[in-house]
């Protein structure tokens, strides 16, 4: 069991409407029976393609979206069944940072008054403390205490999404929930949040949801990793476990598909591993395995019985016929 | 190999409220036949508009074509006339660009956009051209291509998007393929998948490619030259595996060290500060700012691409050996 955070077969689903008046009613099952844990101080990744779930995974673990089922369980408090005020005074153990720093920042406000509001609306110590405190998150996250007074604007990409950072910071959260905190960056800046973030996570024992697209980001950042594929996790472990020696065909398949700067067209590089095909619709998703259509290895079975999550050599795989 | 496509001192100017800024200055390229050129760099290096200004798409005003010359098999686009560019324009030279959905038009099948392009280039019969547009849609790995070629834009998945727009951008044979980070909006499978396609056209057409992108791990993929851009100037260019193996401008370096990759666990080097913005270049080397190796000379004088060898870089530090 993880200390900080731990998740149990956490389900979200959607009202997709009916197709037609009498026709019945269709479910977007975006999240089906994810768990997994955090402890204090480390990171998991969740990585996968778009609409596989990471993002809703992580809103429903912070109650941000209202999960179907499941616990999710914050230092062995269950968040799901707090009551409205005590999930309030909770959220300062959690916070969050987005993935586009101009739009999750209010253009109006100057970077002081950014970063006391959640200070004001926990109302954390008195009125000269939370002053030195904002001084303190600018200093923390690498800009300069006579950038307070600026709005927004006048920071580039980067510079903001430190702000962003600082924000999440004021609390003094246990968990910090990042979806895919550096798409939005050119290269060169998005190494300078991985290492700020890499440097905060160690300074101030943070734990990290780490929502990402980016296996090489995930890679550089996060101590386990978690692969998602339509609302399910197929694979999870530690991550030299699941970057070196991945069983799941879908983790291996992804792996393959990523740029690399040891495979050259001059040498005549071809994919082994490339699939075909798009990921299924959740709307009502297929029984079996979801990956089952676009697997090299599927068998009969895979078409009919969806494989559980279950331990494999320091990880978990939800495969009938892992890759060794 | 002859060169298809020769870019000599490209300059490309905007109006802006700062004034009048260059966005493109001196860039000077050029296209072998059937080569892969990749062109490489942040947001706003000038990787798009050197590729619109070949395609003669550069929107005046308030942009404009400030000096130098584009020769397509040795002639001048610069001051051709409109019509000859509409006819080199999806027939010699075609793009596919980031966002599928916003190149296709949603109002007309797939099947109607490809034979358009079709019949506007060839002297083709309608239902010959529909029979090509389906085969097009087929070799791009579309599956029941016959019946998705009736599909809207909106039926298709963002890969089957771009993949349309391969399939149209191939329909004439076009000699040169712009693809302007074909993938940014598309998953990681798909992306390789794409890409895996853009290879196997390249070898059954034999058509050029220019591949814009960031990403330097998709350049070691695909490309066989490599011209690295910062602020509107080509800062480094070379074979692919010399840029990779031996970058010289410390922007290069800096670009490949600050990757995050599946096989590495250094560290990440980080570039500090940011590309500054247009309006406010001084007479020095752009980069000087967030460069280790500068000096006073780097902040006088603007450094031209130089060819040591086979492998040109604009720096003085490494013309000087201080680095």
């Amino acid at each position: 069991m993880s200390d900080l955070l731990e998740v149990r077969d956490l389900s979200v689903r959607f009202d997709a409407g009916r197709a037609s008046l009498f026709a019945p009613r269709r479910w977007l099952e975006a999240v089906r029976g994810v768990s997994f844990g955090i402890d204090r101080g480390k990171a998991l990744g969740i990585v996968g393609e778009s609409g596989s779930g990471k993002t809703t995974t992580a809103m429903a673990a912070i109650r941000l979206t209202q999960a179907a089922a499941g616990r999710v369980l914050l230092e062995g408090e269950d968040l799901l069944t707090l009551d409205e005020a005590a999930m309030r005074a909770r959220r300062k153990d959690v916070q969050l940072i987005f993935q586009d720093p101009y739009s999750s920042l209010n253009p109006r406000s100057r970077v002081r008054d950014i970063l006391r509001e959640p200070l004001d609306l926990m109302e954390v110590g008195t009125r000269a403390s939370r002053e030195e405190r904002v001084r303190e998150l600018i200093d923390l996250v690498g800009l300069r205490v006579d950038q307070l007074p600026l709005f927004p604007h006048q920071f580039s990409g980067g510079q903001r999404q430190r702000i962003s950072i600082a924000r999440a910071l004021a609390t003094a959260p246990k968990l910090l929930v990042c979806d895919e905190p550096v798409s939005a960056l050119d290269v060169a800046i998005q190494a300078q949040i991985l290492n700020l973030l890499l440097r905060l996570k160690e300074e101030l024992d943070l734990g990290y949801l780490f929502i990402s697209h980016d296996l090489g980001v995930v890679r550089y950042l996060c101590d386990e990793v978690a692969v998602m594929y339509l609302g399910r996790i197929v694979e999870i472990g530690p991550r030299a476990q699941v970057f070196e020696s991945p069983r799941h065909p879908y983790t291996r398949t992804l792996l393959a598909a990523v740029p690399s700067l040891k495979r050259r067209k001059s040498s005549g590089f071809k994919r082994p591993a490339a699939i075909e095909g798009d990921p299924p619709s959740p709307i009502n998703p297929p029984k079996g395995c979801a990956f089952a259509r676009r697997c090299p290895h599927a068998k009969d079975i895979c078409l009919s019985i969806d494989p559980a999550l279950e331990p494999r050599a320091g990880g978990r795989v939800a495969c009938h016929f892992p890759v060794s | 190999m002859s060169r298809i496509l020769e870019i000599d001192d490209l300059a490309v100017d905007f109006d802006t409220r700062f004034g009048r800024v260059r966005a493109l200055d001196g860039v000077s390229v050029g296209l072998e036949a059937g080569e892969t050129l990749g062109l490489v760099g942040e947001s706003g290096c000038g990787k798009s508009i050197t590729a619109l200004a070949v395609m003669g798409l550069v929107p005046t005003p308030p942009g404009r074509i400030g000096a130098g010359s584009i020769r397509f098999c040795g002639e001048e686009l610069i001051k051709a006339p409109k019509s000859r560019l509409r006819n080199l324009r999806g027939a010699e030279i075609a793009m596919i660009f980031q966002e599928p959905m916003s190149s296709l038009n949603p109002v007309f099948t797939v099947e109607d956009q490809i034979v358009e392009a079709i019949m506007l280039h060839r002297p083709i019969e309608y239902d010959a051209a529909r029979r090509e547009a389906v085969a097009l849609l087929e070799r791009v790995g579309i599956p029941e291509a016959a019946q998705r070629a009736r599909d809207y834009p909106h039926q298709l998945s963002g890969g089957m998007r771009q993949r349309v727009m391969i399939a149209m951008a191939v329909s004439c044979r076009p000699r040169v393929l712009i693809a302007d980070e074909p993938t940014t909006a598309l998953d990681v499978t798909v992306q390789a998948q794409i890409f895996d396609l853009l290879g196997e056209i390249q070898h059954e057409f034999g058509v050029a490619i220019i591949l814009i992108t960031h990403d330097m791990g998709v350049i070691s993929e695909m490309a066989d030259r490599v011209a690295v851009m910062y602020a509107g100037r080509i800062i480094e260019e070379a074979g692919a595996d010399d840029v990779l193996d031996h970058p010289q401008h410390p922007y290069t370096r800096g670009l490949i060290a600050c990757i995050p990759t599946l096989e590495d666990d250094a560290s990440l080097r980080e570039i500090p500060g940011v590309v500054p913005p247009l309006h406010a270049l001084g007479r020095g080397c752009a980069f000087a700012d967030r460069c280790a190796y500068m000096d006073a000379r780097c902040r006088r004088e603007r450094p031209a691409l130089a060819p040591t060898g086979h492998h040109a870089n604009a720096c003085l530090a490494v013309a000087e050996g201080r680095l």
